[in-house]
């Protein structure tokens, strides 16, 4: 697939998607969305976490999530694993209520060190998620190995994740979720522990690997370039308790450069509106 | 609480199958059967004997051994050239259990006091030379430096640097070595030491008295239990989370 | 400072640390020649030596390591499953965490040679008693390890186990089990010391055939030669089997991060 192609392919997924929320709604409903939040509300310990939270994502969306530490970004990524359930209101995907995880829908972690076996090479790693879906022992070696290509592991393989780095690592995870074949990929400040020269490079990996997939992608971040470098969507959460208090359309042209994209003055104007509406809902 | 159900569910059956079944006999005795015969012992003064012979031992031991060990792992720990020297001995020596130096002790000292608490010193002497050289080399490498711009002393510098922060972790070792001295008392006593809560127990069972067999294993249970416990809240009660970090490592 | 120097430094002071140790032996060798201790209770490093040997030539000795060393094993290895199986049972369900592990925590700190009588209550003076003493009074540690490995699961890993939808056996095998590997490892490690300490301790007991027995009897007999050379191969037996360990760990935690 060229360039061009890749970025008409995104375009047209783009034109398709609906757009909910306060702020828009254009009522293109050529496709249902993929995941619905219901009036969902979260109370941990006597505390409300999440208020009335109302969302649609729709598919092949890159969604990003942003919000000061504490408004619940990360609470809402595992209600969608099916990991949390929510005190009331309904979390819908596919159709049916969420209630335990499912298969096709994958969290990369934030903490990739935990959530890699350890005692398993990168190979293994990857070959736990084929195991778990029942792919026959003789079809996993050329997924395997395919998987790790994709993420740019292909020749370390045999390496156990402490001899790789974090990057490696996290790469890795994303590999191990990619081989679940997910329709949904939900990402957890994926590189939020990475050094900027890595995250920028990984940030273009998923942007490529998405393309050519098509998945639905739910990411959350702190990084407020991140997210609009990524995202067709930016939904910022406000704090205390966690509730959607913005939701951006970002329409910046694809396949997004890191240079040009990072310049381009949309991107600069964005950031500065996003910047501003978090500061003042933080203050 | 939960913790209870299991035993005493497991203890009531026991009672009930040897009340309907009547399992009583040469080899076995009921849970009530046992406990009188706890309570006897304890009232006889049994207990009180043994106990005191098997636990002045393990403290005679933890002193002799305990003391060597400190010594030499301060040794082995503040210069290296003399741990790397003993290497290849401390290696050989480590790996014979003290149970094996029983027939030694037993040579030279015969039955009694003596070659009991050789062997427990013996026991006591691996655990607190181990956790000394830890905790020295566990030290901070800044306190090094500390000590070398105050310009301290030698002694100062053991004194008043080194042990302190070691402090934690060598009480660590302290609590392993005890917990070791009185498992390998009692050892001692059921392997041939005719003496302490050991031998009460295997005397037990050679006249056929399995209730009092039970019951000193009980007491044996109730006084390493309560023995360990005390170390334990002792080493809380004086350094607190320090001694969690040297325990963990 | 390079490798290389570095590398021929260690081989010097290993060098030097055997000297020391053939020093100390040379001292023993000394002490007794000398006679400043009773040739009763300390023969010299040849005379053990020569006991020794002789015993291997007459095939007695040989025979009778081969008998301890093969209790030790067998007990030791019936522990170690026993341990892991029950482990596994009681740790992977909180609930039985919760029954049993108090009453395990317990029975942990009582000396392991306190089922001697127990088992020679149940079994008399037998082999199989033997094997009785050494299997339980050795299980704990890897009972306790396996329960301990299950309770300590990083909760990422649960949920990506959950995320995947791995069933239960799965959760098990594919992630507790080996979670549980290296506190297993280092449980087994005691539990080897243990099983000798016992195998021991049974055969002085019950006066079964074996090093542990012969060592009493030399003792018995005034037999110091006999003695030190037997007590020397005891700790052979926990040196060698140590240093089979080490390898085993080695290869089984290869995914560690080196130290």
């Amino acid at each position: 697939m060229t360039a061009f192609d890749q970025a008409s392919a995104r375009k047209l997924k783009n034109s398709e998607q609906l757009f909910t929320g306060t702020e828009v709604d254009k009522g293109m409903k050529s496709a249902e969305p993929l995941i619905t939040f219901r009036n969902v509300c979260l109370d941990f310990v006597g505390r409300r976490i999440l208020q009335d939270i109302n969302l649609s994502i729709g598919r092949q969306e890159f969604v990003c999530v942003v919000g000061p530490s504490g408004c619940g970004k990360t609470t809402t990524l595992r209600l969608i694993a099916g990991l949390l359930q929510p005190t009331s209101g309904e979390i819908v995907y596919n159709g049916k209520p969420v209630r335990e995880p499912a298969r096709d829908i994958a969290v990369v972690f934030q903490d990739y060190t935990n959530a890699l076996l350890p005692w398993r090479t990168a190979a293994g790693n990857v070959s736990l998620a084929l195991e778990a879906a029942g792919v026959p022992r003789t079809e996993r070696p050329d997924r395997i190995a395919a998987l790790l290509e994709k993420v740019g592991l292909g020749n370390r393989g045999e390496a156990y994740p402490s001899e790789l780095s974090g990057g490696m690592q996290q790469r890795l995870q994303i590999a191990r979720c990619l081989a679940q074949e997910p329709s949904v990929l939900l990402m957890d400040e994926p590189f939020g522990a990475l050094d900027a020269m890595t995250r920028q490079h990984l940030q273009d990996q998923v942007l490529r690997i998405m393309d050519q997939s098509g998945t639905t992608v739910f990411f959350v971040t702190h990084d407020l370039e991140e997210a609009i470098y990524l995202a067709d969507r930016v939904i910022a959460l406000a704090p205390n308790p966690g509730r959607v208090a913005e939701v951006f359309d970002i329409k910046l042209p694809r396949p997004r450069n890191q240079l040009t994209t990072r310049e381009d003055p949309e991107f600069l104007r964005l950031r500065r509106k996003i910047f501003d509406f978090v500061q003042e809902s933080e203050a | 609480m939960k913790g209870l159900v299991f035993p005493l569910v497991a203890l009531v059956a026991l009672q009930i199958l040897a009340m309907v079944w009547g399992i009583e006999s040469d080899n076995l005795a009921s849970p009530v059967s046992v406990l009188q015969a706890a309570w006897t012992a304890a009232l006889d003064g049994t207990v009180l004997t043994a106990a005191s012979h098997t636990l002045s031992t393990t403290l005679g031991g933890l002193a002799i051994g305990g003391t060597l060990g400190l010594l030499l792992g301060l040794l082995i720990g503040l210069v290296q050239p003399i741990d790397r020297l003993l290497t290849v001995s401390l290696e050989f020596l480590r790996p014979v259990p003290s149970v094996a130096l029983i027939p030694i002790a037993l040579l030279i000292f015969g039955l009694g006091y003596r070659m009991e608490l050789v062997i427990v010193a013996k026991g006591c002497f691996w655990p607190i030379l181990i956790m000394t050289r830890a905790a020295i080399r566990g030290i901070h490498p800044r306190l090094m430096e500390v000590s070398r711009m105050l310009k301290l002393g030698p002694v100062a510098r053991i004194w008043k640097i080194f042990l302190p922060a070691a402090l934690p972790r060598l009480f660590v070792g302290l609590r392993l070595a005890a917990g070791v001295g009185l498992t390998i008392a009692v050892t001692v006593e059921i392997a041939t030491n005719p003496y302490g809560l050991g031998y009460a127990v295997m005397f037990a069972q050679q006249s056929f008295r399995p209730d009092l067999m039970f019951g000193m294993l009980l007491w044996i249970g109730i006084i390493g239990w309560s023995f360990n416990a005390f170390l334990l809240f002792a080493q809380n009660r004086l350094f607190g989370r320090a001694a969690l970090v040297g325990a963990r490592s | 400072m390079n490798k290389n120097t570095t590398r021929t430094g260690k081989i010097l002071w290993l060098l030097a640390s055997l000297a020391f140790a053939a020093a100390l032996i040379a001292g023993w060798q000394l002490i007794a020649n000398m006679r400043l201790i009773s040739p009763v209770f300390l023969p010299g490093p040849d005379r053990a030596f020569d006991a020794a040997v002789t015993g291997f030539e007459s095939g007695e000795l040989g025979g009778k390591l081969l008998l301890t060393v093969e209790r030790m094993i067998y007990g030791w290895v019936l522990s170690s499953i026993l341990g892991v199986a029950l482990g596994t049972l009681i740790g992977s369900s909180a609930l039985a965490r919760s029954y049993f592990g108090p009453t395990l925590e317990f029975i942990r700190p009582l000396p392991a040679s306190a089922i001697a009588p127990i088992a020679i209550t149940l079994f008399g003076l037998s082999n199989a008693s033997v094997l009785v003493l050494i299997a339980f009074g050795t299980i704990w540690p890897m009972l306790l390890a396996t329960i301990h490995g299950f309770a300590a699961i990083h909760p990422r890993l649960t949920e990506v186990g959950h995320v995947l939808k791995l069933s239960r056996l799965e959760t098990i095998w594919k992630i507790a089990l080996p979670n549980a590997v290296p506190d297993i490892l280092a449980s087994m490690r005691l539990g080897l010391t243990i099983s000798l300490i016992l195998t021991i301790v049974g055969e002085m007991l019950m006066g079964l055939e074996g090093i542990g027995n012969s060592i009493l009897l030399a003792a018995r007999s005034f037999d110091a030669p006999n003695l030190y050379a037997g007590v020397i191969l005891i700790g052979l037996i926990g040196l060698v089997s140590n240093l089979l360990l080490d390898m085993m760990d080695r290869r089984l935690l290869r995914w560690r991060p080196s130290r």
